[in-house]
C-alpha cells in the first residue's frame, strides 16, 4: 500500500522519501513525504462520504492556489492529483509550527498573533469570488435544513435560531470566506502565524461571520477569558480587521456572529454523531460529539442570556 | 430526553474500538486475555441497556416545535438551559466549572 502510494506520488514529484501517514484527520488522509530538501504534505481523501457543504480536495486547491496567489499565508500549492491509489489528493508545503489548541492557548503567546490573524481574514475576504465560481453562499437557513436532518429535538439551538431570525444586523455583501478560522487550523511558531490551513469549509459569506468563528468559547481550548481563541482580547484583533478590510463590523455584530458560530457548532457536533450512528464513518470521537454537543448548547444559553433573553 | 448516542450506542462504539482497533495489536498474553474478559464485561452492560425501555422525548420534541413557531414566552429560556445543565451532568460535567459561580 505505502509502496503503490510511493510510485504514485514519484510519478509527479519526482523521487521522494517514504509517506508517513500522520494522526488525526477523519475524513482527510495527511501524508507527509519529502522530495529532496523540500517538505510536502500529501492531503487525500479518506473512505468516507463527502459531506454536505464541504469542498472537494480540487476545490479546496483552487481556493489554496488563489489564497496562495493574494499573499495569505498558506502552505505553498505543489499539484492536484485525481487519482491517487482511488482517491483524490493535492500536495502543499507541508509547514513547521504548532496546530494544536491546547498547546498553543498555553503560551507563550506570540505578541502579534491577534494582529495576524486580522491581517489574514482581510486578504482573504479581498480574494475575487469570480476566480471560485464553485463557491456557495451560506445562510442561516442552511444550518436549519442542517438541523433538521439530524431529527432530534434541541430546544437551546431552536432558541439560538429563533433568536439569530429576530435579530439579525443589516447583511453585508457576501465575500468569500475561510469558513473555519480558528485556532486549531492555524500554523503558530514563535513569531507568529505561519500558515492557514484546512479550506475544505471555503464558502461565500457576511464578512463578520468569518471574522468572530475564533470568538466561539470551544476554540477557545480552555483559555475562556481570553474571548479570541483563547489567545487574546476581541478588540485589537476587531479593529485592526476593519482597519485593513475597509469594513465597520461592531462589537454588537461580533456577539451576534459568536452566537451564530455556536449554533453552527452545535448542530455540527451532531452531524459529526450521525456520521458514526449512520454507519457512514465509525468512530468513538465522531459518537462522542454527539453528547459533548451539550457544553455548545450551554454556551448558546450563556450567550443569550447575556443579551437579555430570559 | 433522547439523547444520542444512547447510553448502549456509546457502549457500542467503546466494544468495537476496544475490539477492533485495540485487540489486534496487544501482543502480551495476560493483556490479550483480560481485554477479552473486559469485552465480556462490556456485552454484559450492552445487554443490560438494551432492556431499557426507550426514553420518550415527546415533550423536548414539541418545546423546540414551539420554539421554531417563534412561540418564545418569557422563562423559555430558563427551563431550557436547566435542561441543558441536567445533560451537563452527564455528558460532561467539569465543563461547568468554565462558567462563574453564579451559573
Amino acid at each position: 500500500m505505502i509502496a503503490d502510494m510511493r510510485e504514485a506520488l514519484e510519478a509527479v514529484l519526482g523521487p521522494i522519501s517514504e509517506p508517513v501517514l500522520l494522526p488525526g484527520g477523519a475524513s482527510k488522509e495527511a501524508w507527509a513525504v519529502d522530495a529532496g530538501d523540500e517538505r510536502l504534505l500529501v492531503r487525500r481523501a479518506g473512505g468516507g462520504v463527502i459531506h454536505r457543504h464541504t469542498l472537494s480536495l480540487r476545490h479546496e486547491f483552487e481556493v489554496l492556489l488563489a489564497a496562495h496567489e493574494a499573499g495569505v499565508s498558506v502552505p505553498r500549492p505543489v499539484a492536484y492529483i485525481e487519482d491517487l491509489e482511488g482517491r483524490e489528493a493535492f500536495v502543499m508545503e507541508r509547514l513547521e509550527g504548532e496546530t494544536i489548541g491546547r498547546r498553543i492557548v498555553r503560551g507563550p503567546v506570540p505578541e502579534r498573533l491577534p494582529e495576524q490573524m486580522a491581517e489574514e481574514l482581510a486578504k482573504i475576504h479581498a480574494l475575487a469570488p469570480e476566480r471560485l465560481p464553485f463557491l456557495e453562499e451560506a445562510t442561516i437557513d442552511r444550518l436549519v435544513d442542517e438541523l433538521d436532518d439530524v431529527d432530534e429535538p434541541h430546544p437551546a439551538i431552536e432558541l439560538g435560531l429563533w433568536w439569530l431570525r429576530e435579530q439579525r444586523p443589516p447583511q453585508r455583501e457576501p465575500v468569500v470566506v475561510h469558513g473555519d478560522f480558528r485556532i486549531g487550523n492555524l500554523v503558530i511558531d514563535e513569531s507568529g502565524l505561519v500558515g492557514v490551513l484546512d479550506w475544505e469549509f471555503a464558502h461565500l459569506d457576511d464578512p463578520a461571520r468569518d471574522l468572530s468563528f475564533s470568538l466561539v468559547r470551544a476554540w477557545r481550548f480552555g483559555a475562556d477569558h481570553l474571548r479570541l481563541g483563547g489567545i487574546g482580547d476581541a478588540e485589537p484583533y476587531l479593529e485592526r480587521y476593519n482597519e485593513l478590510a475597509g469594513f465597520d463590523v461592531g462589537p454588537d455584530e461580533l456577539d451576534y456572529w459568536e452566537l451564530a458560530g455556536n449554533v453552527g457548532w452545535a448542530i455540527g457536533c451532531l452531524t459529526q454523531a450521525q456520521r458514526h450512528l449512520t454507519g457512514r464513518d465509525r468512530s468513538v470521537e465522531l459518537a462522542i460529539l454527539g453528547r459533548l454537543g451539550a457544553e455548545v448548547e450551554y454556551e448558546i444559553c450563556h450567550l443569550l442570556e447575556t443579551q437579555g433573553v430570559t | 430526553m433522547s439523547e444520542r448516542p444512547t447510553p448502549d450506542e456509546l457502549a457500542e462504539a467503546i466494544e468495537e474500538f476496544l475490539a477492533g482497533e485495540i485487540l489486534p495489536t496487544l501482543d502480551d498474553q495476560r493483556t490479550r486475555f483480560r481485554m477479552l474478559v473486559a469485552l465480556n464485561a462490556l456485552g454484559i452492560v450492552r445487554r443490560e441497556l438494551a432492556k431499557l425501555p426507550p426514553v420518550d422525548d415527546a415533550g423536548q420534541r414539541e418545546l423546540a416545535a414551539r420554539i421554531r413557531a417563534g412561540d418564545v414566552p418569557a422563562g423559555t429560556l430558563a427551563r431550557v438551559k436547566a435542561d441543558v445543565h441536567a445533560r451537563l451532568l452527564i455528558a460532561s460535567p467539569h465543563y461547568l466549572e468554565r462558567y462563574g459561580a453564579d451559573e
